[in-house]
């Protein structure tokens, strides 16, 4: 782009631009360290995923509360679901989560049908869930970044990191506040599928679907920006969040 | 070999307890863990000392809990080397220990039951019907279909997480987090394997989403609260059963 001129918003987009390419590079030398554990010869088993667990752990730092690698059904040798997860939430020690991997168990729930693990698995790009209720893990309302991860026959599972939608508001919302007093509007995040991640205005909460313009729609578009009476929407560089700016 | 704690809602069940009947409540959701098959046959349960920290009780209301355990046959203690406190799942029948739940119930108390139930159900389908996406109602059309042709403990674990999803589609931590808390309570006598069966939750369910993929939140509240008191009407019909002489 040429044009270097400041537009309003641009903070804001840089800031979460920021966030969320720092969530992703982040994620990168568990990335490398799950698909050279996978490249070792011989099968992968259950306990294998162990060695992930410093690379898991160091994720842990900032406003990532959860990480780990989840692998896909029938990757591992000895079991059919498996992953290496570890949380901060809560506070304290990071601690590992156990969740039901037995698909008979009365309390077994279906990881391979969460967004964060289908969207990976059939676009292979990285993706951003949520907001969203993670009531797999934390039952906080937060947002997963995970990307594919590659094994010798494809597709081998996710490698993850997750964001409270709190923390996330807490870094972001200060620079919106502001965007909205100097706009004399109202201004919000929203993900790709109109959710609103933070915003402004009450009237507009967090979680909530804007209506008003059919963002789903925009989104498949590819425009960076679009401008109605009122109303602006610009995309966060390459991440799947938009920024809403609107007239009071 | 003892089998490992492998299950998910290990965090649910070993959350603190209430400061009131901690030993009966202790003893009551350790009955509920092994009557739904939560902990195994011949698995080992944690020292009494790790189950106190992790209830949030002193060891003696642990050692009360087991006493109780012990009598109604689903621990075993046996000392020494390699000793400490097993499981023993009923064989027979493994819903018994609900049997004996529900007719020891009032039908006052379940109607208190029925009552928060559908105040938190009802509330979050409402929610569902404003705030779902359409990835959300993939998954709420996915949580449908495992009712259809489910039995059992499927269909009890099909009815709960059903739910569950409603309430993660209503974009609601807290509601959510209610919502695991009731059917980790009395609530979960609502979803039991012996009180409802496909046929009736099916239709249910279908109509429920069907309204939250409509955005009408009203009837998703509705048509929620109705299915509530269908199971509530089949809980006290057996209940009724269950202490005829």
């Amino acid at each position: 782009m040429n044009d270097t001129r400041t537009r309003p918003g641009d903070e804001v987009v840089a800031l979460v631009s920021g966030i969320v390419e720092g969530a992703f590079a982040g994620l990168k030398p568990l990335l490398a360290a799950a698909e050279t554990l996978l490249a070792e010869p011989g099968p992968t088993v259950g306990a294998d995923l162990e060695q992930l667990r410093p690379k898991v752990v160091e994720q842990l730092d900032g406003l990532v509360v959860g990480a780990g690698f989840i692998a896909a059904p029938g990757l591992l040798a000895d079991q059919e679901f498996g992953f290496e997860w570890w949380t901060t939430a809560g506070g304290g020690a990071p601690r590992q989560l156990f969740i039901s991997l037995d698909p008979t168990s009365e309390y077994f729930l279906d990881y391979t049908r969460q967004s964060w693990f289908t969207v990976p698995r059939d676009t292979v790009r990285r993706h951003i869930t949520g907001p969203y209720v993670d009531y797999l893990c934390t039952d906080e309302y937060t947002l997963t970044f995970t990307i594919p991860v590659r094994g010798a026959t494809g597709f081998a599972g996710v490698v993850g990191a997750d964001v409270f939608v709190r923390e996330f508001e807490h870094a972001t919302l200060p620079k919106l506040h502001a965007l909205a007093v100097e706009e004399r509007g109202q201004a919000a995040l929203v993900n790709a599928q109109g959710r609103v991640v933070v915003s402004t205005s009450a009237r507009q909460a967090t979680g909530s679907l804007v209506r008003e313009l059919d963002i789903p729609a925009w989104w498949t578009t590819g425009e960076e920006s679009t401008t109605r009476p009122g109303t602006t929407l610009r995309r966060c560089g390459d991440a799947p969040i938009a920024l809403l700016v609107t007239a009071r | 070999m003892v089998k490992r704690m492998s299950h998910g809602a290990r965090a649910a069940l070993f959350a603190p307890l209430d400061q009131t009947g901690r030993a009966e409540a202790v003893t009551r959701r350790l009955v509920d863990a092994i009557s739904l098959g939560l902990l195994a046959d011949a698995e080992q349960l944690p020292t009494e000392t790790e189950l106190a920290a992790q209830f949030g009780v002193s060891t003696v209301t642990v050692r009360e809990a087991l006493v109780a355990l012990r009598q109604l046959g689903l621990v075993e203690t046996r000392r020494g080397r390699g000793g400490g406190s097993f499981v023993r799942a009923p064989a027979d029948s493994p819903v018994a220990p609900w049997r004996e739940r529900l007719r020891a119930v009032s039908l006052s108390d379940l109607r208190d039951v029925g009552d928060q139930y559908s105040a938190i159900a009802g509330a979050a389908a409402k929610l569902a019907a404003e705030r779902s996406s359409a990835e959300d109602l993939a998954r709420l059309e996915l949580a449908t279909e495992d009712i259809r042709d489910a039995t059992g403990p499927a269909a009890s674990r099909a009815e709960r997480h059903f739910h569950l999803e409603v309430a993660a589609a209503a974009q609601s931590p807290r509601l959510t987090h209610q919502e695991l808390l009731l059917q980790g309570e009395q609530g979960g006598l609502l979803w039991l394997p012996i009180t409802h069966g496909p046929s009736s939750a099916y239709p249910a369910h279908r109509a429920i989403v069907t309204a939250i993929g409509l955005g009408d939140g009203e009837l998703a509240r509705k048509l929620t609260e109705e299915h509530i008191l269908d199971a509530i009407d089949r809980l006290v019909v057996l209940h009724l059963e269950l202490i005829d002489p």
